[in-house]
């Protein structure tokens, strides 16, 4: 500790930034993976999907409760992700089919309230479920730690921005390029004119509920990895956050959600190191406001003029 | 009108056997103290509901199986009411209980949750024995309001008083800015800490609701700080201690009783040179700790064991205590056979002073192996 | 036309005396027994609940946008009050005005907010717009988790305890009769007709911008009338309680009742604040079946309970008359 001291305070300022970023681009890493899962239905459905966070939640358990099987099989911990891939999938897919289907064609309202009470549930059943107390999940990725400029860097950081690039890559290019990917987006465009064209609105839906909830698997994942920890309403607090990242980077669109979580994991850092801890939230939020008065549909929003 | 004159009639006649009412009752003492529970059952801060239910179901049935003069029921069915850490469902789950007319009441365990049931119970003139509230407001709102734990400037004055006497010189302090307990063990800790000579190079806020301290520690790092001051709940600290030491801190790290049920699985190694105050160890081998800690870990796990369970258990036992040295399990006797009681238990020994507050020995705690293991305990300066 | 409105105003008046003496005989002659408080503490939680729900449903019902920041502007009213009542507190000020001056304080420092929020916010429209609410609660609690005089994080306790249920209830009364009095006036239906298309609306020489601050202010009003009450009520609070959370309890008791229905927004604001204690014998599946409940609403009733229509005693009235009229025929 007193070498550190005496090394200088310019050294230390170095390392302290470095060390600040990396952090920024892991939360933001993490926050991006949640906020692809909102995009992806939102572009859809153009609904706000708040019980998103609440599939994390769910991947995060199954993981807490798989991993160590994994481990007692011989296999490395990270594999159960597909059991929570899984567990996701049928969650998001059931919460769709019972609770958001009904109330498709009754107004975005409706539907805002029925996810805000479909988060309740999960959150609720998960306490039934799993008890109060928060579980500790255990290592999943034992990768080592690198020393980069003083900055003591965890790999498994980098791999959550490396999986992060990858996910929001792999997805551009569904959307862009796949039948079923252009069918997703031609239902948001005009609903009924893709039914005429042949697209089965249901199961387009079904699907873009069915790969935003294994990204949350996989947010889950990431998660349980830099935060071994699983609560039943971690889901709401990340959640909410991650749906800011989305809006800031352009709701709907897959690079923008990416850019928004890697902006607002990188300024809760920094303003925690270098403005105010206290503040750190309200300054987040305050930079989306700012944001959205310049931009009003974020900032890779298109701007779309509204017909007379 | 006839009606009118017949109930005032009556009215009357209440309020004159009411005013007798102390020697009337007293001739037909039940010999059982009815009692309200109140905690968080559902929502983020269940765990501390489901030890209170458990620890609460586990005393009332050791009190009433034994040859106790005074036996206990709980109201309500034997259930703790749900306050969900919400203020508003606190006042009304008071007075949900209040209508089941017990002779005392028992929570909670916050003090933003306390603190208006406080109000309520003083109005009523209602003995409320609060378990975990530690806003030092909490007992000046009445007479009848008491407390077993301790008072928030208490344990944060022990910590800087550890951290002085095991030679660090250099404090970090991480603190939960929106919080009343993190807040209050700060601030004393800051007092303590200065008057010791301990430097306190980094304060650093985050919410209760945090999950990423890298910045935080960081810092505290940086500050070339050797002793970190974590005054926060049970659910963050494994999250804390994990990211303060990624971050190459090597120095100790310590909390207050919120600590106590932490999970460490997986940490063994973080949480060497981690330490907590609390009330009791789980180590001690005083006979009622261990019979505590043994019954309960073989009748609930050790998953919501902390001292949560602890305090409500002891309450059961102080309200018995109460009604002995009071002569009676009516409220006013009980309040009497509290007021500046001593009384031996899971918790230590608490004196109760004049405000209500509960002067008692702190314990200080470390880990082994991810395991709970007692350091010292520190006697209360009288 | 005037003579009908006055009557129907008079003919609701005497039902609302009547239901206040039914609760004042109920809860006086002790009815409830033991259960008196409990009632009476659940009737002013929805008293208050009543007037912040109502609020919102001046921004959801009639101006059509959606606030889930509510909490923010209700926070606002109720530290506000509780700081002016305890600076106050030794003035020997009775308890009746000064409990209306802490919430006409409470209402005028959320108003003021209300103005700050809204001049930059109003030109987004829609779950931007929500997003920026949001984003504004947030701002508000964690400055009042900041300041020394809330309590810098604290609970702020030791306010006086000055909501009476019999003064909530007519303050209640009071605050939704001027909102369904603002909604039926000019002002009203022309915030109505922004909501149904502001382009044509702007078109026709309406200044879009000011009628939306306005009516955001006054929902911001009454949001502080109703934190007012709250903090003399609760007597002592903290800023985690105004969350996100309690925000969108707001927005669902307005849409479970019925945007745009003011008596949807009391019968929302009053079941679903009594649900929970409803619940209680559920134990700890007592949060799980207040979300079913909800989910149910949602899915077999959409629209909100109520729609968009409204209470009359005196439609009520002549309903009986004519059934009456008809039976004697």
């Amino acid at each position: 500790m007193a070498e550190c001291l005496c090394a200088g305070g310019g050294r230390k300022f170095v390392s302290i930034f470095v060390q600040s970023l990396i952090n920024g681009l892991n939360q933001g890493a993490i926050y991006a993976l949640i906020a692809l899962g909102y995009t992806m239905v939102y572009s859809i459905l153009r609904m706000i999907n708040f019980a998103h966070g609440d599939f994390i939640m769910v991947g995060a358990y199954t993981m807490f409760y798989t991993a160590p099987l994994m481990v007692s099989y011989g296999m490395p911990p990270w594999l159960a992700v597909f059991a929570a891939i899984l567990a996701c999938t049928v969650v998001g897919v059931l919460v769709e089919r019972i609770a958001y289907k009904p109330v498709r064609n009754s107004g975005s309202m409706s539907a805002l309230i029925t996810a805000l009470a479909m988060s309740l549930f999960l959150e609720n059943l998960a306490m039934v479920l799993f008890g109060g107390n928060p579980k500790t999940v255990v290592k999943i990725f034992d990768l080592p730690m690198i020393e980069i400029l003083g900055a003591k860097i965890q790999l498994k950081y980098l791999l959550t921005l490396g999986i992060g690039l990858v996910i929001m890559i792999v997805l551009t290019v569904f959307v862009r390029v796949t039948k079923l990917g252009k069918a997703m987006r031609a239902v948001p465009q005009d609903r009924e004119a893709a039914t005429i064209v042949g697209i089965n609105v249901d199961r387009i839906i079904t699907v873009t509920f069915a790969i935003g909830s294994a990204l949350a698997a996989v947010a889950a994942m990431m998660y349980c990895s830099t935060y071994p920890r699983c609560t039943t309403d971690m889901g709401s607090m990340m959640g909410i956050k991650a749906f800011i990242a989305a809006v800031l980077g352009g709701i709907g669109i897959i690079p923008g959600a990416m850019l928004g979580g890697i902006i607002v994991g990188l300024i809760e850092i920094l303003v925690k190191v270098y403005i105010a801890p206290g503040w750190y939230e309200a300054i987040t939020y305050g930079i989306l406001i700012v944001v959205l008065l310049i931009k009003p549909s974020g900032i890779l929003g298109k701007n779309v003029g509204e017909k007379v | 009108m006839k009606k009118k004159a017949v109930s005032a009639v009556l009215i009357l006649a209440m309020t004159v056997s009411m005013m007798a009412g102390t020697a009337v009752f007293a001739e037909e003492e039940d010999h059982v103290i009815r009692v309200g529970a109140i905690c968080a059952m559902t929502g983020g801060s269940a765990v501390y509901g489901e030890g209170a239910q458990n620890a609460i179901d586990m005393a009332v049935e050791e009190i009433n199986a034994s040859d106790s003069e005074y036996k206990i029921e709980i109201v309500n069915g034997g259930k703790v009411v749900d306050d969900a850490k919400d203020a508003k469902q606190a006042v009304n789950a008071y007075n949900s209980l209040e209508a089941e007319e017990p002779e005392a009441v028992v929570g909670s365990f916050f003090s933003a949750v306390t603190l208006p049931m406080a109000e309520l119970a003083a109005e009523d003139n209602m003995l409320l024995l609060a378990t975990g509230a530690t806003n030092s407001k909490v007992t000046e709102i009445g007479p009848t309001i008491f407390r077993n734990c301790f008072i928030d400037p208490f344990q944060g004055k022990m910590a800087a008083q550890f951290a002085n006497e095991q030679g660090y010189k250099t404090a970090a302090i991480i603190y939960a800015k929106d919080d009343d307990y993190s807040n209050g063990l700060k601030d004393a800790f800051i007092e303590s800490a200065e008057a010791l000579g301990i430097e306190v190079a980094y304060v650093g806020e985050c919410t209760t609701t945090d999950t990423d301290f890298t910045a935080q520690a960081t810092q505290s790092v940086g500050s070339g700080a050797d002793f970190v001051f974590y005054p926060c709940f049970l659910d963050t600290v494994p999250l804390l201690v994990q990211q303060v030491r990624d971050a190459g801190f090597e120095g100790a790290i310590m909390g207050g009783d919120g600590w106590d049920g932490a999970d460490t699985t997986g940490l063994e190694d973080y949480f060497v040179n981690c330490y907590f105050t609390n009330h009791y160890s789980s180590e001690d081998t005083a006979p009622a700790v261990q019979e505590f800690v043994s019954k309960y870990t073989e009748k609930y796990g050790d998953e919501s064991l902390n001292a949560c369970a602890a305090l409500y258990y002891d309450a059961m036992y102080m309200l018995v205590e109460a009604a002995k040295n009071g002569g009676g399990s009516d409220t006013e006797s009980l309040v009497k056979g509290m007021t500046e009681m001593k009384f031996s238990g899971v918790a230590g020994d608490i004196y109760l002073d004049e405000k209500g507050d509960a002067i008692k020995p702190v314990v200080v705690n470390t880990y082994e192996d991810g395991k709970i293991k007692w350091l010292k305990t520190i006697a209360p300066e009288e | 036309m005037p003579k009908k409105i006055k009557t129907n105003y008079l003919i609701n008046f005497i039902g609302l005396l009547v239901l206040f003496a039914v609760l004042y005989l109920l809860f006086e002659n002790g009815v409830f027994g033991a259960r008196t408080n409990y009632f009476k503490g659940i009737a002013t939680t929805a008293c208050y609940t009543i007037i912040v729900v109502a609020s919102l449903n001046l921004l959801v019902g009639i101006m059509g946008e959606f606030s889930l920041g509510h909490a923010g502007f209700m926070s606002v009213g109720a530290y506000a009050s509780a700081v002016l009542t305890n600076a106050v507190a030794d003035k020997g000020i009775p308890d009746f005005p000064l409990f209306l001056l802490a919430i006409v304080a409470g209402g005028i420092a959320a108003a003021i907010t209300g103005v700050l929020v809204g001049i930059p916010t109003l030109k987004l429209r829609g779950d931007y717009l929500a997003i920026v609410t949001v984003a504004f609660a947030e701002i508000i609690r964690v400055a009042f988790t900041n300041f020394e005089i809330t309590g810098g994080g604290r609970t702020m306790s030791g306010i006086t305890k000055l909501s009476d249920f019999y003064w909530v209830f007519w303050v209640m009364v009071v605050c939704v009769t001027i909102m369904y009095m603002f909604i039926r006036s000019r002002f009203g239906r022309t915030v109505k007709a922004i909501r149904e298309d502001y382009i044509a609306a702007a078109a026709s020489g309406v200044n879009v911008t000011f009628y939306k601050v306005m009516t955001f202010t006054i929902s911001a009003f009454f949001a502080g009338i109703g934190g007012a009450i709250y903090a003399h009520y609760m007597t002592a609070m903290i800023p985690t309680s105004f969350n996100f959370m309690y925000s969108a309890e707001f927005l669902t008791e307005v849409i479970i009742g019925g945007t745009g229905s003011l008596t949807g927004s009391i019968i929302g604001a009053a079941f679903l604040s009594a649900l929970p204690e409803a619940m209680r014998a559920f134990a700890r599946y007592r949060m799980l079946g207040y979300s079913i409940v909800l989910v149910l609403v949602m899915i077999f009733k959409p629209g909100g309970i109520f729609g968009t229509w409204e209470f009359s005693l005196s439609r009520v009235l002549g309903k009986l008359r004519g059934k009456n009229r008809k039976e004697a025929a």
